[in-house]
């Protein structure tokens, strides 16, 4: 026990003598928690952006603003004209209204008004704001639409005609009067009825990134215990130690808990980070919180073993480290929720000790789950830490 | 004719620390000229404001005719350099790092190629020149390092302490090769810390120490300048007290000077056959065993020990 | 000028034969671009990202004109890739595909919506109205909304053709124009021509302009697959620039200064260098991704100068990184530091555009989003003239750091650590 303690202080004091170890260790991970955390989750506004320049600034095109940002399915801007073009240009917008000086009123009841809609072709976001941009429109400009619809009926009648303009004129304002009013007057024929459908997708931004930035960058650097296998070989101090009286095993446990602990003294500060500063519920069950942090580590720790038997130098296995690190993680749900993944995808990434290391998390820290809500991933958590520790065992040579 | 490299009172100042302090020798064309001195007397600094990488503090110096203050680029184009490092790139094969550097000095085309076949030729890497000089043993990557320095045939060689830390008979091959390129015409510059080397090899000597030249001629010169004298050095066991036994040996007559240096008293004396009886009884007095004792005839080591009351090793 | 290239394709080929670092350069981004699409299921075709395809079921017991209109409508051309209608006749089963979660909606137009609305001859208009229901899904509000706009835009279609025949009949009656045995018929034909018309009679005229450019339909690895070569063109600029301290501490770097090399010609070779192994590594991934997911990157001479572009701002970082820092240790973990914030602040993993104010503003030092930008701007359909703003943005950045660095040099050297 006492090598195995004396491993574990090289270890860290080797590791630790760079104060750039600090920055992955924990600023990294802070880091990205926050911006990850600060970002709006997926489940929310997925309204399309429509850009609309208003360059008549009258009471109407003011009142069309308003109706739009009612609208369920867009998310209208008001912006200047120059931005508007530009941004739609570069293609970051998919729709642009233009609203041009001449809309007022008076040009709606001559039917003189224009505006004018600017889509990306083939674009089903442009798609989206048109049908609301007309769905607006016929509310705004119905009255007068059916006065003048009015006119023009009683004018294509036969032997029917104006004495003049201005008892056309009285015509038109008798029948927008009496539109606007029936308008009003309209009843409601629509309903809408809630359905009470569970929703699939329970998410918390700031809990998803705090539990998935912890796995994140605590299997990052264990699955790294390959680079320092590979330094220790490359170095001659791994031969070198096994000169002395200690066996293969000894040196492997010595390594593994050294790393182990570490990763645990990382992931307490993270969870503590977790609780006080982003006040998320991750202490409720210590016992299960225990039993989370502990396999995931050790699967982790595992993990790196086995692959520190399969590279040759430390760089390939920084590389690989980081490589593999970032794709486990993301495919396991800990950067997107992997009930967002399409079916088939997320039966698959169950073979990744990551995605059960963040079903856990996530049940501990967003659904409050206790022990009994976590024991199963603990414990495919420890089995594929004893698989890839025997790999790793029957694997292992000096140099 | 005018010497290939003449060092004109070089000084190199790191903030308040004086690497080099002064120095000015000169080199012929086709001499071997060794700069001799302990780790960190400044051979290295000077070399390096010699192939132009530090601009000297003050003072200046000419080769092949050319400032290396105001013309570096015609004294590189002289000269050739073997770094300390083994300054090459393991992942290129040797003909690829050949190939760069002569590129670096300006070869190209058939001259490249010829030259190139030419230097593996010499440094005996014909067979191995299209494997990655990581696969290479130390002695092999040294001799990759040396063929680097003689693509554009220089004519000044620099060659800075090229055996530190390898195998004896890696070192052997090197400095048949510094010969060898000696005896084809080449000029060498030569740093080393082993004596040996400097006595093998060169024509001159230039004693370094603390960034001070403080003895420069040929070996013969030197050792004629210790006097006609003898070193003897008696190696005493560790738990006894070379001080003591030191200052008594000083009072006897014909002992020049007696020096400590861990558990050895040197003694440099006109003539150590006659002085080895009375030393011996002084130290039985003082009740100092006596484990061993070395004669040696006048060499470089005893120039060392005579000027700075040091030995040469680290 | 000529050796300045020899040390630049010295350091390509290095790079190129650095195992190690071929991982982080080609092998990652390939395979988290294959993460990110699986995930995002570019590769099974059930995307559930955008909205495309929204499923919903309409239920017609109506039977009269206008419920058959609305049905048509849903099913018209115009919105044949918006929406993915599905008509039933058992309403219980409907539901319960909402409550399932298969469908983001119920259209229910009861039997006698349209009578409701205009009562057929002989009837007079029902006390209440029969009401359309819309039966919908909480968990899809963004599907939901857009049927729902759908269908008020049809419903105030609707009561503008009723309306709208109430008018014209009161206003011809009352002025004379026909008398009340025709009254009906007229108000009949202009409520349904009215409703018909869905939209297209408002006295607002709508100009529609679609923007020049190919049809392109947005593929989701246009975004991802970009933005993860960005990613690891950090590292390869950060792994360049860590070469040079390499060759600092090996000695290489100064032996070239003992050749009749210039400090400029050592300085701008490793710069070009690392320019080259950066725009040799995007225009790999481009390849490789374009043959692998026959993904369309856009305008190819466009493409071409963003990765050229692009690699130029990267280099400007890895040169400032080298410039600031002492030894490779040092360079390797703030490099890829580095990599993983500009990552993250670039929008390779989340878009930018969902974060606060503040990061977006953070994130133009970084070359991933303005390479992001472009690439973007280029995949939709966008040509050279689109992407002036990423590609001055880049270049900018590149002379900017660049000018820094040389500072930085030119007071520490090169020639020594």
């Amino acid at each position: 026990m006492r090598k195995i303690f004396a491993i574990f202080w090289k270890d860290t004091f080797v590791r630790f003598t760079s104060p750039l170890e600090w920055l992955f260790f924990i600023i990294l991970p802070i880091f990205f928690t926050v911006i990850l955390g600060a970002g709006t989750g997926p489940s929310d506004d997925q309204r399309v952006k429509l850009y609309v320049v208003d360059l008549a600034k009258t009471s109407l095109s003011e009142n069309l603003f308003s109706s739009l940002t009612e609208s369920n399915s867009v998310h209208p801007v008001l912006i200047e004209l120059n931005v508007a073009v530009s941004e739609f240009d570069e293609r970051k917008v998919s729709t642009v209204l233009i609203i041009p000086t001449t809309f007022s009123q008076e040009n709606v009841i001559n039917n003189r008004a224009e505006l004018e809609l600017r889509q990306q072709p083939n674009n089903m976001n442009a798609l989206i704001a048109q049908q609301a941009v007309q769905a607006v429109l016929s509310r705004v400009s119905s009255a007068v639409d059916i006065a003048n619809a009015s006119v023009a009926k009683a004018e294509s009648i036969e032997g029917f005609s104006f004495t003049s303009n201005d008892a056309r004129q009285v015509y038109y304002n008798q029948a927008l009067e009496q539109a606007q009013t029936l308008m009003n007057e309209a009843p409601v024929r629509m309903t809408e009825v809630e359905a009470d459908t569970a929703d699939p997708v329970s998410y918390d931004p700031r809990a998803n990134s705090s539990a998935g930035q912890l796995i994140t960058w605590v299997f990052i650097p264990l699955i790294g215990l390959s680079a320092m296998f590979a330094f220790e070989r490359q170095k001659g101090t791994l031969r070198r130690l096994l000169t002395t009286p200690t066996s293969k095993a000894v040196f492997l446990g010595g390594t593994i808990f050294g790393q182990v602990v570490t990763a645990l003294v990382q992931m307490l500060a993270l969870v503590l980070f977790g609780i006080y500063v982003m006040k998320l519920n991750w202490g409720h069950s210590l016992a299960a919180l225990a039993a989370m942090l502990v396999s995931s580590a050790l699967a982790a720790a595992a993990l790196g073993t086995m692959l520190g038997t399969f590279v040759k130098t430390e760089g390939q296995a920084n590389g690989l480290s980081i490589m593999l690190g970032m794709v486990m993680a993301m495919m396991g749900g800990c950067w997107y929720p992997i009930e967002l993944f399409p079916q088939t995808v997320r039966v698959i990434v169950k073979a990744l000790p990551t995605s059960w290391a963040m079903q856990g998390m996530l049940d501990i820290v967003l659904r409050g789950q206790g022990l009994s809500g976590v024991w199963l991933e603990a414990l495919v958590l420890l089995g594929f830490a004893l698989v890839f520790f025997v790999i790793g065992i029957i694997r292992f040579k000096y140099e | 004719m005018p010497p290939i490299l003449e060092v004109q009172n070089l000084v190199k100042n790191y903030g308040n620390f004086n690497a080099v302090k002064g120095i000015s020798f000169d080199i012929k064309q086709g001499e071997i000229f060794s700069l001799l001195g302990p780790n960190g007397a400044g051979k290295t600094t000077t070399i390096s404001m010699l192939s132009t990488l530090y601009t000297p503090t003050s003072g200046d110096a000419v080769i092949c005719g050319h400032s290396v203050v105001k013309e570096p680029m015609a004294v590189k184009q002289c000269i050739g350099v073997v770094p300390q490092d083994l300054a090459l790139y393991e992942d290129l094969t040797a003909r690829e790092n050949l190939n760069f550097w002569g590129q670096m000095y300006g070869l190209s085309g058939k001259t490249l190629s010829k030259r190139v076949d030419e230097v593996l030729e010499q440094i005996g890497l014909v067979d191995r020149a299209k494997q990655r000089v990581k696969t290479y043993s130390g002695g092999m990557k040294r001799r990759v390092n040396i063929g680097v320095g003689l693509l554009h045939r220089p004519q000044l060689l620099f060659m800075d302490e090229p055996t530190v830390g390898i195998d004896p008979q890696s070192r052997r091959a090197i400095l048949d090769s510094v010969k060898e390129l000696n005896r084809q015409g080449m000029t060498v510059l030569y740093t080393t810390h082993y004596m040996e080397e400097a006595q093998e090899l060169s024509n001159r000597v230039g004693i370094i120490d603390h960034g001070e030249l403080i003895a420069l001629g040929t070996q013969a010169e030197l050792t004629k300048s210790v006097g006609e004298t003898d070193t003897l050095t008696l190696h005493i066991s560790e738990e006894e007290d070379p001080e003591t036994l030191a200052a008594e040996i000083r009072k006897v007559k014909g002992v020049v000077r007696a020096d400590v240096t861990d558990h050895e008293v040197t003694i440099i004396t006109p003539s150590a056959e006659e002085l080895l009886a009375p030393v011996v009884t002084k130290s039985n007095e003082l009740g100092i065993k006596i484990r061993s004792v070395d004669i040696r005839e006048p060499n470089l080591e005893a120039v060392f020990l005579h000027l700075t009351g040091r030995a040469l090793r680290d | 000028m000529r050796k300045l290239f020899l040390i630049a394709l010295k350091d390509l080929k290095l790079a190129f034969r650095d195992r190690a670092a071929l991982t982080l350069m080609l092998l990652a981004p390939f395979a988290l671009t294959i993460g990110m699409g699986l995930i995002t299921g570019r590769f099974s075709g059930n995307t559930n990202t955008g909205l495309s395809d929204i499923p919903l079921v309409l239920v017609n017991e109506d039977g009269g004109s206008l419920g058959n209109a609305l049905v048509e409508m849903m099913q018209s051309k115009d919105l044949e890739s918006l929406l993915e209608p599905q008509v039933m006749t058992d309403l219980p089963a409907a539901y319960a595909l909402v409550d399932e979660d298969k469908t983001a909606a119920v259209i229910y137009i009861p039997a006698g919506f349209s009578d409701s609305v205009i009562p057929a001859s002989g009837q007079s208009t029902p006390e209440e109205p029969v009401q359309i229901e819309l039966y919908l899904n909480p968990t899809r509000p963004n599907s939901v909304g857009v049927i729902k706009t759908i269908l008020e835009q049809f419903m105030s279609q609707v009561e503008v053709g009723r309306i709208g025949g109430q008018v014209v009949v009161t206003q011809l009656l009352t002025s004379g124009a026909i008398d009340i045995s025709q009254a009906e018929a007229v108000g009949r034909s202009m409520g349904e021509k009215q409703a018909n018309e869905a939209g297209q009679s408002s006295s607002i005229k709508l100009n529609r302009v679609t923007n020049s450019g190919e049809e392109v339909k947005f593929d989701i690895l246009a975004y991802l697959a970009p933005g993860m070569a960005l990613m690891f063109l950090m590292f390869t600029v950060s792994y360049g620039g860590r070469s040079m301290l390499v060759e600092q501490a090996a000695g290489t770097l100064p032996r070239m200064l003992t050749s009749p090399t210039t400090t400029a010609q050592v300085l701008g070779g490793k710069v070009f260098g690392i320019f080259l192994t950066g725009a040799a590594q995007m225009l790999i991934l481009i390849f490789g991704t374009t043959l692998l997911f026959r993904l369309d990157w856009g305008a190819p001479f466009a493409v071409f100068v963003l990765v050229l572009a692009a690699a130029l701002g990267a280099t400007g970082w890895g040169i400032f990184l080298t410039a600031l820092l002492k030894t490779p240790g040092q360079a390797s973990a703030i490099g890829s530091a580095v990599m993983l914030i500009f990552g993250i602040l670039g929008g390779s993993f989340i878009n930018v555009e969902m974060m606060p104010d503040w990061i977006q503003f953070i994130s133009r030092i970084t070359p991933n989003r303005w390479g992001l930008d472009g690439f973007t701007t280029l995949a939709l359909g966008g040509g050279f003239a689109n992407i002036l703003t990423p590609i001055i943005g880049l270049l900018a950045m590149a002379a900017i750091l660049f000018v820094i660095s040389v500072v930085i040099f030119s007071r520490r050297g090169i020639g020594r650590l």
